[in-house]
């Protein structure tokens, strides 16, 4: 039998009974526009995450004490409650002699209540010299940044997120000039960052206290090492260059010959992307991995059609073998009707899941204001068609063999 | 161009067996027109299913156009009823759904005949049982006489050399079943190879030839008197 008469046999079959065509395709529908709706979800967030990553700049690069955990990922040792001293003042000033370097700014942190007349919040606060606003790019949206003289001259003034603002002042009064407290210590606020400043390492740039090194250092945390060096690559240089420079420069300081015993570690934007990259495939994937459970759900309910189908049509099985049809014509014609049905499904659950993922964008960008990506990965559209045509064929073959397999007497009597 | 020696046929079932055929011996010559008749039970059906490559005999011999059954696969069969033999049945067989140009056609998707003949002979074919002017119906319309009129032109479409009927009357009123029963003449008079499995006798009259079968034995095996007689009992 030609494919293309045994394409039209099973297209008028299946066009037959419409509503149990229908109803069939629509455990596949469901499947493929969950993995189509979770695999861009994934997408999304993913997209998200490394946007944010990539808006602390492409020539950033960070140094924390500790020793490197060599590409894998894992929190800043002063998070897992170890106090690494490793890292000094001197560092900085070492590598802000390097030609590949163009800044090198040092922050110490911790956390405290920020209080303002009966208002207060806990809070992290953040110490840093002048250079960390230009190499964070953090602007105030009122008031101003402090400078190089405040830190020099440990002056008690800070620059505090705008949803802190908020929470301490009021939408009426004014922040600037005003002083807030943080562990007993007084600071005039001279400026109110502007929204949408990004977080490093997930701290929520809304709800700072920046102050200067020098203040924090001192006088709130006892301390004289730091928790992290944020360096700008000079953009003249190759980022791995300047990385390589960096580890020379601080083995240097630190007295260091085997390059295995480093007590500090270098991360740029793209080691962060590519950690943060990798976790994010696996939610990805994940995420399809749950959304093909219901596809394989949508598969049982054709091949349990089919079976139903098969025994429907014992006659007609019977009829086509008698006027000449083999087994192998049999099984084809079942075998194209599933995989018609699990196809035009997959198709049908693709625009399904493309309608979903649109409305999800439209009211969240909306409705929440949140940043959220617009991404439909063609790659979970082709997987999408490409398990819906398998399912066809996995879920399809059994029914289609029981098909072909009938005995034509056996078939023809059947009532 | 049919040969039959000795043939047996056992239906066994888990520990019961039943002898369906036991030892069924004739020929039938290219253009023979030969009614298999039988009480009900009598092994008659058996042994059409065997003659038409429905079913295999469990012993004996069958050679159909020179070559025996037993060396041919499953797959020659089906070759062999698609290009050399036609089927009536008695429930017509038609799906339903399907238009009267659909159902003829069934045999032709199986064949190797060029699709570009497709519709001339099956415009043929319905033309030679008188149904031009339904080739466009669906079979669940028509009535039974209709039904079995189209079931003859796809048994017809593929230009067989014998056309097995398997009780074509016996679902039709009379008037019906004489209307049947004269294009199966006539498609012998043409020179086409008829086998008939009856058990009524007014049917069995239009055949040249009458095999009795009786508990899966031959019983009679006579040549008609005269077609017209037969003819007037139907009526």
């Amino acid at each position: 039998m030609l494919f293309k008469d045994a394409f039209k046999t099973a297209t008028r079959s299946l066009t037959h009974g419409k509503m149990r065509s229908a109803l069939t395709m629509l455990g596949i529908v469901i499947g493929i526009a969950s993995v189509i709706i979770l695999m861009s979800i994934g997408q999304s967030a993913q997209d998200l995450i490394l946007g944010q990553v990539q808006s602390i700049g492409s020539n950033l690069i960070i140094i924390t004490p500790g020793a490197p955990s060599n590409g894998k990922f894992s929190p800043p040792a002063s998070a897992q409650g170890i106090v690494i001293t490793s890292l000094q003042e001197r560092d900085v000033s070492a590598l802000e002699r390097e030609p590949s370097v163009s800044a090198a700014a040092p922050l110490v942190s911790g956390q405290a209540e920020a209080i303002y007349a009966n208002n207060n919040k806990t809070v992290s606060y953040q110490g840093v010299t002048a250079n960390m606003f230009s190499v964070r790019n953090l602007q105030a949206g009122k008031g101003m940044v402090f400078t190089k003289k405040d830190v020099d001259s440990a002056g008690h003034v800070a620059v505090i997120g705008p949803d802190l603002a908020e929470t301490l002042f009021g939408p009426a009064l004014n922040p600037i000039n005003k002083t807030i407290r943080l562990k007993n210590v007084s600071f005039r606020v001279v400026g109110v960052l502007s929204k949408g400043g990004t977080g490093a390492f997930g701290v929520d740039q809304g709800n700072v206290v920046v102050i200067p090194i020098t203040v924090a250092q001192k006088q709130l945390l006892g301390i004289s090492y730091l928790n992290i060096i944020m360096v700008q690559a000079n953009p003249n240089y190759d980022i791995n260059f300047v990385k390589s420079r960096i580890t020379f420069a601080l083995r240097q300081n630190h007295g260091i010959t085997d390059p295995n015993k480093d007590d500090f570690n270098i991360q740029t934007q793209a080691d962060i992307l590519s950690i943060l990259g990798n976790i994010t495939s696996i939610l990805t994937l994940f995420l399809a991995a749950i959304a093909s459970i219901s596809l394989v759900v949508g598969g049982i309910g054709i091949m349990n059609i089919m079976l139903v189908a098969v025994t429907e049509r014992t006659r007609e099985i019977g009829l086509r073998k008698a006027v000449g049809a083999t087994d192998g014509d049999i099984l084809q014609q079942f075998l194209i009707e599933s995989i018609l049905l699990t196809f035009v499904g997959g198709v049908m659950g693709v625009a399904v899941g493309a309608i979903v993922v649109g409305l999800i964008y439209f009211i969240l960008s909306t409705f929440f204001s949140i940043g959220w990506v617009f991404a439909f990965p063609i790659s979970s559209v082709v997987l999408g068609l490409l398990v819906s045509g398998i399912a066809g064929i996995v879920f399809g073959i059994y029914p289609a063999r029981k098909a072909g397999k009938k005995n034509p007497i056996d078939a023809l009597r059947y009532e | 161009m049919i040969e039959i020696k000795n043939l047996n046929k056992e239906y066994t079932e888990e520990e019961s067996s039943t002898r369906a055929l036991r030892g069924v011996t004739f020929s039938i010559e290219k253009g023979e027109f030969v009614s298999v008749m039988g009480p009900s039970g009598s092994g008659k059906s058996t042994l059409l299913h065997i003659l038409s490559f429905l079913d295999r005999p469990t012993g004996g011999s069958y050679r159909f156009q020179g070559k025996s059954i037993d060396d041919m696969t499953d797959k020659e069969l089906a070759r062999v009823r698609n290009s050399d033999m036609g089927f009536v049945f008695q429930s017509f067989n038609l799906l339903s759904r399907l238009t009267v140009y659909e159902n003829v056609e069934i045999p032709l998707l199986y064949s190797d005949i060029p699709s570009t003949e497709h519709r001339i002979r099956i415009e043929e074919a319905v033309q030679s049982v008188g149904l031009p002017e339904k080739l466009h119906t669906e079979t669940g319309r028509l009535s039974g006489g209709q039904k079995q009129r189209v079931a003859i032109a796809r048994a017809l479409v593929t230009n067989p050399n014998v056309i097995f009927a398997d009780e074509p009357t016996g679902n039709l009123d009379s008037e019906s079943g004489l209307q049947v029963m004269e294009i199966l003449k006539t498609l012998n008079d043409r020179g086409r190879t008829i086998v008939l499995v009856t058990h009524e006798t007014a049917t069995a009259g239009f055949a040249k030839r009458i095999i009795k079968i009786r508990d899966g034995m031959m019983e009679s095996d006579t040549v008609a008197v005269s077609n017209h007689t037969n003819h007037d009992n139907l009526k």
